[in-house]
């Protein structure tokens, strides 16, 4: 009688643990102009835009699997590296990313802001660890991503998004 | 005492009669749903629409941008009944600048194309000031009203500055013109309610309310006691 009784505590109390957690892993990280600061070390160049049309409109929409949320990208840049913050859906709500691009290969990306209940794994730095040094052979980083188990969508939308800056970048330098 | 259940069957049978017709009828109909495609047939009916609930829609916010209306629920971005973007935080104004559409929530600008199509988010990274309380229009210039003060800009929003106006055409909400509420009903109500349902709730009295469930069981019972009393003068006329 006693076992019948503790057992829904302890799952409840489990669940509440988990809910907490999953509470508290959404939100906002870093905010965009802490993001810039730290890239630029407080001088943050002027932004500059990148309207999607055309030719460049088809390949984002190509790298994204749909066209991108939005007509136009801004971007910070100086001599030879680049800021994005770019954002892509991971199940059902997007996540906001910051990504440095230098000499065309990725020199950081971070989790901005996450608004998911699941695949918050994709924000530490362990994980991202795999993206730096990463640059683009047709379109498509020139090694695997391992996957996290529970965060699949979220690290497709962080492999888009990096893909994504690596061809804005290049874009941006034609 | 067979006078009694005769009076009795008589008096029930009136007052069921209508009710076992219609029961019949909407039992038959129920029957025949996919023949008859009443599932997917919808009622118009302004007064079976409003009924069920499903003639409004109660946005967060609602402004008139030239022709176009410019709407929140929850956080998604209207332009008409289209969802344009997701929005974090409540929608406080917006105005045209340049045929852009350029709307404030207190930590960003969207902008919109004249089509209605998002062209970009620009917050405090893209030189926006923070805490925004409204935007309006000054001779053509963007301005501001955040909590540290009045700003101004041009139409790339990128540099503003700190200034005093008076006469600021300040952005002020408006309510929902009926057209473009009847398409919002539609987008999150879809077509309505179909012919189905309908019949589905008049045979069982949800069409009424609880009340209708309560006065169908009367019915239920009444039929009970009417076919007890039928069998009763049958058996007692052998």
């Amino acid at each position: 009688m006693q076992r019948t009784v503790k057992f829904p505590i302890w799952l409840l109390a489990i669940s509440l643990l988990m809910t907490a957690f999953s509470v508290s892993a959404r939100g906002v990280y870093q905010t965009n102009e802490e993001f810039l600061a730290d890239v630029f070390k407080q001088t943050v160049p002027k932004s500059k835009v990148i309207w999607l049309k055309g030719e460049v409109k088809q390949k984002v929409a190509d790298i994204m699997g749909e066209p991108y949320k939005g007509l136009r990208i801004r971007y910070w840049s100086q001599d030879s590296r680049s800021a994005w913050i770019l954002e892509d859906i991971g199940k059902e709500r997007p996540i906001t990313f910051g990504i440095v691009v230098s000499d065309n290969k990725i020199e950081n990306i971070k989790v901005l802001a996450f608004r998911e209940s699941r695949g918050y794994e994709i924000r530490y730095p362990a994980f991202a660890q795999q993206f730096i040094g990463a640059h683009l052979d047709q379109l498509e980083l020139d090694r695997n991503i391992d996957g996290i188990s529970g965060a699949t969508l979220s690290v497709w939308a962080m492999t888009d998004v990096t893909r994504l800056a690596l061809y804005l970048d290049f874009f941006s330098r034609q | 005492m067979r006078r009694v259940m005769r009076s009795l069957h008589r008096s029930v049978g009136i007052v069921v009669f209508l009710f076992v017709i219609l029961l019949s009828v909407t039992g038959i109909l129920l029957n025949h749903t996919t023949e008859l495609k009443l599932d997917k047939r919808f009622v118009s009916s302004p007064w079976l629409l409003s009924h069920y609930g499903l003639d409004t829609v109660q946005a967060d916010a609602v402004f008139l941008l030239e022709k176009r209306v410019i709407s929140q629920f929850g956080d998604q971005l209207f332009v008409d009944a289209t969802p344009v973007t997701n929005l974090y935080r409540p929608l406080l104004g917006g105005i045209v600048l340049d045929e852009i559409y350029v709307l404030a929530t207190d930590d960003a600008l969207i902008l919109l194309n004249p089509d209605g199509e998002f062209i970009e988010r620009m917050s405090g990274e893209s030189g926006v000031p923070p805490m925004i309380q409204n935007i309006g229009l000054f001779h053509g210039d963007p301005v501001l009203q955040t909590r540290e003060g009045m700003w101004r800009s041009d139409f790339l929003l990128e540099e503003w500055e700190s200034i005093s106006l008076q006469g600021v055409g300040w952005s002020v909400q408006e309510p929902m013109p009926e057209s473009v509420e009847k398409q919002l009903a539609t987008y999150f109500h879809g077509f309505g309610v179909s012919i189905e349902q309908v019949i589905l709730d008049i045979h069982n009295g949800r069409i009424i309310s609880k009340f209708g469930v309560w006065v169908l069981d009367l019915i239920a019972v009444l039929m009970i006691v009417l076919s007890i009393s039928g069998f009763w003068l049958w058996f007692r006329r052998r």
